[in-house]
């Protein structure tokens, strides 16, 4: 617990880090939000209404500040968690960022599951037909999977299920007309909250392409991952002694090797997970599903600071709880790392 | 346990009467080969070895000499695609080369059991010390959790842990090494066993935890007329609790007897060089087995005769020819493999 405790606490200041990157980077490109919010105002206007209008806003919105002044202010609202509102209409960051996190996370433990339970099924498979016809064969599919352009492919499925076939939605998160309005924000939760079961099979349908998608991205690594765990563990004394016992290979599977084994695949899912949820974010484009992603890439065109601070902020801290995560489940399956009760 | 199975743990007689009275366990033409990169590794090069009821027999040997890959191959423990074994070990009547994996796991841990060397590794480090025990009770017999955990306990008790009732909760690596190792020996003995396999089971314990566990060892053999073979590099060990000795050298029995005929007569070149002995010694045998100059023989190609004549001071043309562990110089049952009859 302590450790965990200490390392929320380490991240501190890897969360400011990146916030002062973020605000550097989103003022050093160009474009100003003033500009497009003046521009949105009146199309007819002349270019000196425009030019007036354009430094109303930007002292509005503080940006007329000197740049050291404007950082002071936004860490000043960042240590008190005012995470500001968008420069577009009235809407806070947290509620935004609230919102499309769920989603987010939604696509993002969908995938994991998905590439786990792939890459879990087939790297024990080739771990245990070691040197035979069917490890050679997952040995070759997984190397195929690490090199095939999935986004492509992901595009490909958005053709065949969702347009040729018409088995699938290529776009969104759940159709308006279901009229959800979250509690949570988690679809699965709050069907159960709210008493509204219809909303689970829609929600399974949006889910299936994107995070098929891209668990395939990454079942392949995690094969790899899990077939040399698997033997290593394998390879271990204990497993002799299982044998030793009379167990039946099955059974030394199930009991000896494969909590074994979870302790380094434990690792690096934790890992891993980074780059799923990049992955994710890139996902949410191809398949307008609205999550972090999108809500990011929008608030980068528009130069909308907040959100584009907020949001980046959110997707840090999600990577920093899988890690307190990663950790606390580490000390579930070891005991060797709990506290020493005996 | 059931008088059935009681039955037929005393050794009378199987229905085809292939294993006599008091020998629990009889070896024929045992072979065990590698394949590795270089060939194929015969480990283990036609051995022939009786166990009898009860006896300690102490299996001796530089490194490589094929001492685990012998008591392995007693159950199976190093069949794999890489693994040839042929020959035969009788046991309660069934042939433990040709039986089936499915037939070979109802002997293993319950009729023969194996105590590893290593019990840190041996043990499984993410379960308590006392669901292994019961895992291995459970495994054999139709008895419920509380009741192998109870026995666990007991068994715990038997082998003289400190405190067995918060023993069988820990972890192996709560436990201290001797501790761990009366695990190890306390899983062995779970099923009572009437073959007790132990590879080295003290060497990784500083010295008098050694005798502890040697004495538990002996005390409960004793007490349950448990066969054990035994592997060990140490002479102490040996002199202490062996009945009888055999020792291995490049895959083969080169010499066997009793404990006193084979510490105080040696026979072969190889055990004399082991033991070191000068022909005086006459008071109890102790330390580690000693360097014999030259290295073991451990590579996939073996001289048709003797292998041992490279390093022999007193080979000659004759030690070209195969040779057979048979009765020679020594006392009635005390056998050797040396065709030279002038160094004796
Ligand atoms: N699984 C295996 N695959 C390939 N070679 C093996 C295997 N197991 C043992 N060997 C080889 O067989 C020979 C005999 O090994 P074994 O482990 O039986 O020796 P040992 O007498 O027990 O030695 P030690 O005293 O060091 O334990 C050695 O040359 C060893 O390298
Ligand atoms: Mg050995």
């Amino acid at each position: 617990m302590k450790r965990a405790l200490l390392r929320l606490l380490a991240v501190i200041p890897v969360l400011l880090a990146l916030s002062t990157i973020v605000f550097l980077a989103m003022r050093w490109i160009p474009g100003s939000p003033a500009t497009s919010l003046a521009a949105g105002g009146n199309m007819n206007a002349t270019a000196e209404e425009f030019t007036q209008s354009e430094e109303r806003i930007r002292v509005a919105l503080g940006l007329d500040q000197p740049l050291w002044k404007q950082y002071l202010t936004f860490l000043g609202d960042l240590v008190t968690l005012d995470f500001g509102t968008s420069f577009y209409g009235s809407n806070s960051v947290l509620k935004l960022v609230g919102e499309a996190l769920p989603a987010t996370i939604e696509l993002t433990v969908a995938a994991m599951l998905i590439a786990i339970l792939i890459g879990v099924v087939t790297g024990v498979i080739a771990a245990w037909k070691k040197d035979t016809v069917v490890d050679g064969a997952i040995r070759v599919g997984a190397t195929v999977s690490f090199s095939l352009p999935w986004f492509a492919l992901g595009i490909l499925g958005v053709v065949v299920f969702g347009v040729v076939l018409g088995w699938l939605p290529i776009i969104g998160r759940l159709p308006n007309s279901l009229g959800y309005h979250p509690t949570t924000g988690f679809v699965l939760l709050d069907a159960i909250l709210q008493n509204r079961p219809e909303l689970v099979w829609p929600w399974v349908k949006h889910l299936i392409l994107p995070a098929t998608t891209l668990a395939l991205s990454m079942a392949g690594f995690i094969t790899r991952i899990v077939r040399t765990a698997v033997l290593e563990v394998l390879g271990d004394d204990f497993v002799r002694t299982a044998r030793m016992k009379g167990l039946s290979e099955s059974a030394v599977l199930r009991h000896h090797v494969l909590r074994n084994a979870a302790l380094p695949i434990v690792t690096v899912l934790g890992l891993q997970f980074g780059a799923l949820l990049g992955g994710s974010l890139i996902t949410e484009m191809v398949f307008a599903y609205p999550g972090v992603g999108n809500l990011l890439v929008s608030a980068v065109h528009q130069r909308d600071y907040p959100i584009v601070q907020g949001a980046a902020l959110a997707v840090a801290f999600l990577f920093v709880m899988v890690n307190v995560v990663v950790d606390l489940l580490y000390l579930v399956l070891d005991p060797r790392l709990r506290k020493v009760t005996a | 346990m059931t008088a059935v199975s009681d039955v037929s743990k005393t050794g009378e007689p199987a229905a085809n009467g292939r294993v006599a009275g008091d020998e629990v366990l009889r070896v024929r033409d045992l072979h065990v080969t590698f394949d590795v990169r270089a060939g194929r590794l015969p480990a283990v090069a036609g051995v022939d070895l009786t166990l009898r009821r009860g006896e300690v027999l102490a299996l001796v040997g530089e490194s490589g000499s094929g001492k685990s890959a012998l008591s392995m191959a007693l159950v199976g423990l190093n069949r794999g695609p890489r693994t040839t074994i042929t020959g035969s070990v009788e046991f309660n009547g069934m042939d433990l080369v040709r039986a089936s994996d499915r037939e070979l796991r109802k002997v293993r841990g319950n009729g023969i059991a194996v105590v590893f060397q290593d019990a840190l590794a041996a043990l499984n480090p993410l379960h308590r010390a006392g669901a292994q025990v019961a895992e291995m009770i459970t495994t054999h017999r139709a008895v419920g959790k509380d009741a192998a955990w109870n026995r666990a306990i007991e068994l715990f008790t038997d082998v003289g842990m400190a405190d067995p009732h918060r023993a069988v909760r820990a972890y192996p690596h709560e436990l201290s090494g001797g501790m761990r190792q009366r695990v190890m020996i306390a899983l062995g003995l779970a099923n009572n066993p009437d073959v007790l396999i132990a590879d080295e089971p003290t060497t990784a314990l500083d010295v008098t935890i050694q005798a502890q566990v040697l004495e538990v060892l002996k005390e409960l053999q004793r007490e349950h007329h448990t066969s054990i073979i035994l592997i060990t590099h140490d002479l102490g060990v040996v002199a202490e609790v062996a009945d009888r000795i055999a020792v291995m050298y490049a895959g083969r029995i080169v010499e066997y007897g009793t404990r006193d005929q084979v510490l105080f007569d040696p026979q072969h070149p190889y055990t004399r060089g082991l033991l070191d002995v000068v022909p005086s010694l006459t008071g109890p045998v102790t330390g580690r087995l000693s360097a014999i100059p030259g290295s073991a023989v451990t590579g996939v190609e073996r001289p048709p005769g003797c292998a041992f004549a490279p390093r022999c001071r007193l080979a000659g043309p004759e030690c070209e020819q195969p040779v057979e562990l048979r009765q020679r110089g020594g006392e009635q049952g005390h056998l050797d493999a040396c065709t030279k009859e002038d160094h004796r």
